[in-house]
């Protein structure tokens, strides 16, 4: 997928179960590994032009295949659980990972790694950005970019939603019903009525968690039947 | 001119609305509606973060690191990149829960209903930001070009957001 599509919730379906969360190195080989870690994680944080799917890959390809940190499987379960987790999702990701290398100072290393680079590049691209907005030609160079965002925008959402809307398909009908149902409501609620987002957001997740159990209890009910 | 911003209070807004969202842009909504209430910020600043944040390297989230820089200068872009560095920790209590109940039908849908207002969120937001530009044929046809060009995979991002930019130049 592309960088604007990437890490949106939901594609989390593939849960495994239970995280082995012993880290892999004892304290006292504790600071070569945090200087290796941070090293690694330092040059995908300088590589990661081209956006989140990207990055995972280089990042997979480092930790999975080449350092054996992690097995396939382990690795596709930390990134799930990613999904559920707030925020950047690759951040998440470089902290599960870390944490299994180093414990928690491996992760606070691995995200310094990860972000000084990035960050500083951002930063300065802004910065160089915001010297020359006022030029009319970076304005209608914007005005075509900006257009383009909501194109990609668009993409996002439906991405983000999809995965949750055919879930809900395979379940049943009453499901289906009630994910449309949050979708389109938390878009009314917002542009009708201007509630607060973290309310829809709250809302919504309690919706869901009480339909989903609900549908459990009944389908436990029918069966003693 | 935009209204002199409190640090403490503008910081805060960044890192709640990333701790009750997920992925890089999920934030977007909730930053947008109170930083715009307050007068922190215009829409031209989030197209604009929106889109630098997407060429430049690094997770797509970092957007609010350039809004930070847009609306705040130096000391807001490190505020945004400390806002949003600190909910991803949250992962490992996300882990821990999950080793206990996971598989609990009511957590699974609180996550799913969760995902869908951010989608139906995002997507009102998003539309909104093509205020900024004005709807007419010119916009709506680089939003459908840039759909067309983001379903067929063929182009990296930053070649898809280049082609909109030179498009920017010859059209307006």
């Amino acid at each position: 997928m592309t960088k604007f599509l990437d890490d949106g919730p939901g594609a989390g379906d593939t849960r495994g179960n239970g995280v082995v969360a012993t880290p892999l190195v004892v304290l006292s080989q504790a600071g070569p590994a945090l200087w290796l870690l941070f090293r690694i994680w330092l040059q995908l944080g300088v590589q990661s032009f081209g956006g989140g799917m990207a990055t995972l890959y280089m990042i997979r390809r480092a930790v999975v295949d080449q350092r054996q940190w992690l097995t396939a499987a382990e690795f596709t379960q930390d990134w799930a659980l990613c999904q559920a987790a707030p925020g950047i999702n690759l951040i998440c990701m470089t902290i599960l990972i870390g944490r299994r290398v180093a414990g928690i100072p491996g992760a606070l290393v691995a995200v310094i790694g990860l972000l000084l680079p990035s960050v500083s590049i951002t930063i300065t691209m802004t910065a160089l950005y915001a010297t020359f907005r006022d030029s009319t030609l970076l304005q209608s160079a914007l005005h075509g970019v900006v257009p383009a965002t909501v194109g990609l925008g668009l993409l996002l959402s439906s991405s983000m939603a999809r995965p949750l809307l055919a879930a809900s398909w395979r379940e049943s009908w009453g499901s289906l019903v009630v994910s449309s149902g949050l979708l389109v409501g938390s878009a009314l609620a917002l542009l009708l009525w201007h509630l607060p987002v973290i309310l829809v957001l709250c809302c919504a997740g309690l919706i869901g968690a009480l339909t989903a159990w609900q549908q459990t209890l009944r389908k436990a009910y029918v069966r003693h039947d | 001119m935009c209204a002199m911003i409190e640090p403490l209070t503008y910081f805060w807004l960044l890192l709640k609305a990333s701790l009750f969202s997920t992925g890089g842009t999920g934030n977007l909504p909730s930053i947008h509606a109170d930083m715009l209430a307050r007068g922190w910020a215009t829409d031209r600043h989030f197209a604009e973060a929106l889109a630098i944040g997407q060429i430049s390297p690094g997770p797509n989230g970092l957007w609010v690191v350039c809004f930070g820089y847009l609306t705040a200068g130096v000391r807001g872009a490190l505020l945004a990149a400390l806002a949003i560095t600190i909910p991803p920790f949250f992962v490992l209590a996300v882990a821990a829960l999950h080793r206990r109940i996971g598989d609990h039908p009511a957590m699974q849908g609180f996550v799913r209903g969760l995902g869908l207002a951010v989608s139906g969120i995002f997507l009102v937001v998003v539309v909104q930001l093509l205020n900024e530009v004005g709807i007419d044929w010119r916009s709506v046809t680089l939003v459908l070009a840039a759909v067309g060009l983001g379903l067929s995979n063929r182009l990296p991002i930053p070649v898809v957001l280049g082609l909109a930019a030179v498009a920017g130049m010859v059209l307006y």
